[in-house]
């Protein structure tokens, strides 16, 4: 090397780093399943569907703020993902408003009709399944248009007409079909035929629908229209409430027209918790996600999980230890917070954490968990559908919502195309459970939509559907970032692992098949009982997310390929 | 003139629509009626089978979780394949549970001399690890195989179907699936 070189060098490097920074934004992959990231620098969307993203999109470039281009694609994905979500169910949103650095809650959970009772799911002692999935005794009154109205009134700038026309656009003009949609309509074909028949508007000419085929929804874009006309209010005292009742009365319901007329979304401030030195807002019960992940964190903060290593034995072991606990506590704890008292602070409380982490060891099971019985029927759950927002002035909408099962129970109000919620399975079917129905009780969730902060600025936004496992597969992706380093995409599409404990008793450990061979046969050396999945299953949530670089300027979004999780920015 | 040309023309289409049928027909296997239709996995494709033979006029009887003894007035065994762990939690089964169901119906089947047909309804979506150990396993005893084309994009079916010398047809559309069901079961009595 010369001593030209030697200068010429440090140079180079000088002039190379004093270029203005681009951003270097790469093509999507054609393996969906490659982690990659979306990229943005003033604002960003994130959701299930991409045509719902681009009724987000649009929605920021004309001028709306976060909470309008979320409510215009929760609208959009009523009519592009309409399996999962919808006006006929209901959810939780957290809200962050930049300017003045606060955070609030929009719970419109749905919740049960007045003539509900704790033992309405027993017949001579037996749990009636089919009552609390697919027939009329499953709808509880829905509250996602409540909740979305509420939220467009309070913290929007736009008219219900402005953000409702992507969605009615969809609905007439239709999508292609994806594989995602055709393999869960064929899941659920049996409940569509049963509830809605041959010619629901859900199934094409009486059979589910095939990939690439187009799903147009002509009734729902109708009834979208309709909410414009008539004022959003008839969907809960108007002519699509009478539908609304008379389809869930025809199906062996108990919902009313007052049922319906006397519903209203809860305002509330966040739920609040720390790992290290980041802070959690996500949402309160009756959603039990925001609780839990809070809780998870709070143990795995003890542990030196990076040592560990990605899904290691040792961390899989740990965490799966922690889950076992914490579903117990969900079994014994979690209600409707109108109903029962349930003591947050102190599953929160560094004490309790304390607790269970000396009860789990390295090398074997716990011969039992705390007491609790929890519902089997929820574990086979992989519903629901997440979103999130951030806008150019910062403020942000992490929105979870759901019909809770696939197709939700099937039914679908005569000529209005929109299908109604079984969210009344999110009950417990025992009476003597703190989360048995009750008349205008909300049941559990296991929604956890959040806001990760660091140092009071908003680092990471997140949510997922996937039922139980929506706190297990959150706080593994939120540890994934922290501390193993993945980038938002990669820790989003890393393997995943669950499981839970039911009556004080270990349940089989859940993993994907991508987790090696030689940490499953350790693993279960030690006792676990595991249960291989698909490499990529949906079993464990479709998460979306949006991680905030304030070093680059740069948003950056993640969406889960399990579902067909899509983002974009500008 | 043109009267007389729409008449062969109508008169030609329905000969090759009845030879194409036969020769159809003839080139795979028949089968008789009654039919027992039950799944191997328990997906929600079963459901579509129950639709499809009752869109094709069929006598069937349809039974997710069926035992071997509801083969008993039954002519033909109709499996369709496809696994939904939703699906066996649903019906409180686990899949070495569900093996041993369907290996019980195949058993009683071979020995009453009720041929076995196979039906893949779910496309592509209904691969995977869980699917694929149920095809490997209970493909090799039917007579026949209807599969819809994207779920033999690798060729599974038609190695499996050409190494155990299985007729094998492949459809576009589950909805397809309805004619060939017409074709090769024979019409009752």
């Amino acid at each position: 090397m010369t001593r030209r070189d030697l200068f010429l060098i440090p140079l180079f490097i000088f002039l190379v780093s004093c270029q203005p920074q681009t951003l270097k934004v790469l093509e999507p992959p054609a393996d969906h399943h490659q982690p990659y990231d979306y990229i943005g620098k003033k604002g960003m969307v994130v959701a299930a569907h991409p045509e719902a993203v681009k009724a987000g999109l649009n929605t920021l470039k004309r001028g709306g703020n976060a909470v309008d281009a979320a409510i215009a694609t929760a609208f959009a994905l009523n009519a592009a993902e309409p399996f999962a979500s919808g006006i006929g169910g209901g959810g939780f949103m957290i809200i962050f408003l930049a300017e003045e650095k606060k955070a609030t809650v929009i719970n419109f959970r749905e919740r049960a009709p007045a003539k509900a009772f704790p033992s309405m799911y027993l017949d001579k002692d037996n749990v009636q399944d089919i009552w609390r999935k697919s027939h009329g005794l499953a709808v509880a009154v829905p509250g996602a248009l409540a909740g979305w109205v509420y939220a467009l009134k309070k913290y929007g700038t736009m008219n219900l007409k402005n953000v409702l026309e992507s969605g009615i656009q969809i609905a007439e003009q239709g999508i292609p079909v994806s594989p995602t949609f055709s393999q869960i309509n064929k899941d659920e074909y049996e409940k569509i035929l049963q509830n809605s028949g041959e010619s629901s508007s859900y199934l094409h000419d009486g059979f589910p629908y095939e990939p690439d085929d187009i799903y147009r929804n002509p009734e729902l874009a109708q009834t979208l229209k309709r909410l414009i006309s008539h004022g959003w209010q008839d969907f809960y005292d108007g002519q699509i409430a009478q539908g609304i009742v008379q389809a869930v009365q025809r199906n062996g319901g108990i919902m009313s027209l007052e049922d319906l007329a006397q519903y209203s979304p809860i305002e509330q401030s966040p739920l609040r918790g720390t790992y290290k030195d980041y802070t959690i807002y996500t949402v309160r019960p009756p959603s039990s996600g925001g609780l839990h992940i809070l809780q998870l964190l709070n143990i795995i903060a003890h542990w030196p999980v990076r040592e560990w290593g990605f899904n290691s034995t040792l961390y899989i072991h740990h965490l799966s230890e922690a889950f076992r606990f914490i579903f117990a506590d969900k079994a014994r704890f979690l209600g409707d917070p109108d109903f029962t008292v349930i003591p947050v602070k102190q599953l929160l409380s560094e004490d309790y954490a304390s607790q269970i982490t000396s009860r789990i060891h390295p090398g074997h099971l716990q011969a039992s968990y705390p007491y609790g019985r929890f519902d089997k029927n929820q574990i086979e759950k992989e519903n629901t559908t997440h979103l999130g927002v951030i806008d150019s002035q910062g403020n942000i909408v992490s929105l979870t919502q759901s019909i809770n099962d696939f197709f939700g129970s099937g039914i679908v109000p005569e000529g209005y195309g929109f299908l109604l919620n079984n969210e009344m399975a999110d009950f417990s079917p025992y009476p003597d459970s703190v989360n048995s129905p009750s008349p205008y009780k909300r049941p559990v969730s296991s929604m956890g939509p959040l806001i990760l902060f660091k140092k009071d600025m908003p680092l990471l936004v997140l949510g997922s559907p996937g039922g139980t496992r929506i706190f297990t597969s959150l706080t593994q992706i939120i540890i994934n970032v922290i501390e193993f380093g993945m980038s938002l995409d990669e820790a989003i599409e890393a393997p995943r692992f669950f499981t839970y404990s039911s009556e004080g008793v270990a349940k089989r450990l859940f993993v994907e098949s991508r987790i090696p061979q030689h940490i499953l046969q350790s693993l279960e050396e030690i006792g676990h009982m595991i249960e291989v999945r698909e490499a990529y299953d949906k079993y464990f949530g479709g998460a979306q997310g949006i991680l905030i670089d304030r070093n680059k300027n740069v948003l950056y979004g993640g969406a889960d390929s399990r579902r067909d999780g899509s983002g974009a920015g500008y | 003139m043109k009267k007389c040309l729409k008449f062969l023309l109508i008169l030609i289409s329905a000969l090759s629509l009845f030879f194409v049928s036969e020769s159809f027909a003839q080139s795979h296997p028949r089968f008789e009626q009654p039919l027992l239709i039950t799944s191997a996995g328990q997906s929600a494709d079963v459901q579509i089978g129950g639709v499809l033979a009752k869109r094709a006029g069929l006598m069937a009887t349809l039974s997710k979780n069926a035992t071997y003894q509801e083969l008993a007035d039954k002519k033909t065994l109709a499996l369709v394949i496809g696994v939904s762990m939703k699906g066996l939690g649903a019906a409180g089964l686990d899949l070495d549970q569900e093996k041993t169901r369907v290996t019980d119906l195949i058993e009683e089947a071979q020995k009453k001399d009720i041929p076995i047909l196979c039906l893949h309804l779910g496309g592509e979506a209904r691969r995977g690890e869980l699917s694929d150990q149920m095809i490997r396993a209970f493909l090799p005893y039917a007579q026949m195989v209807i599969v819809v084309k994207s779920g033999n994009k690798d060729g599974l079916f038609t190695q499996i179907c050409t190494d155990k010398k299985i007729s094998l047809l492949e459809v576009d559309r589950t909805s397809e699936v309805q004619e060939p069901l017409k074709s090769i079961f024979a019409p009752i009595g």
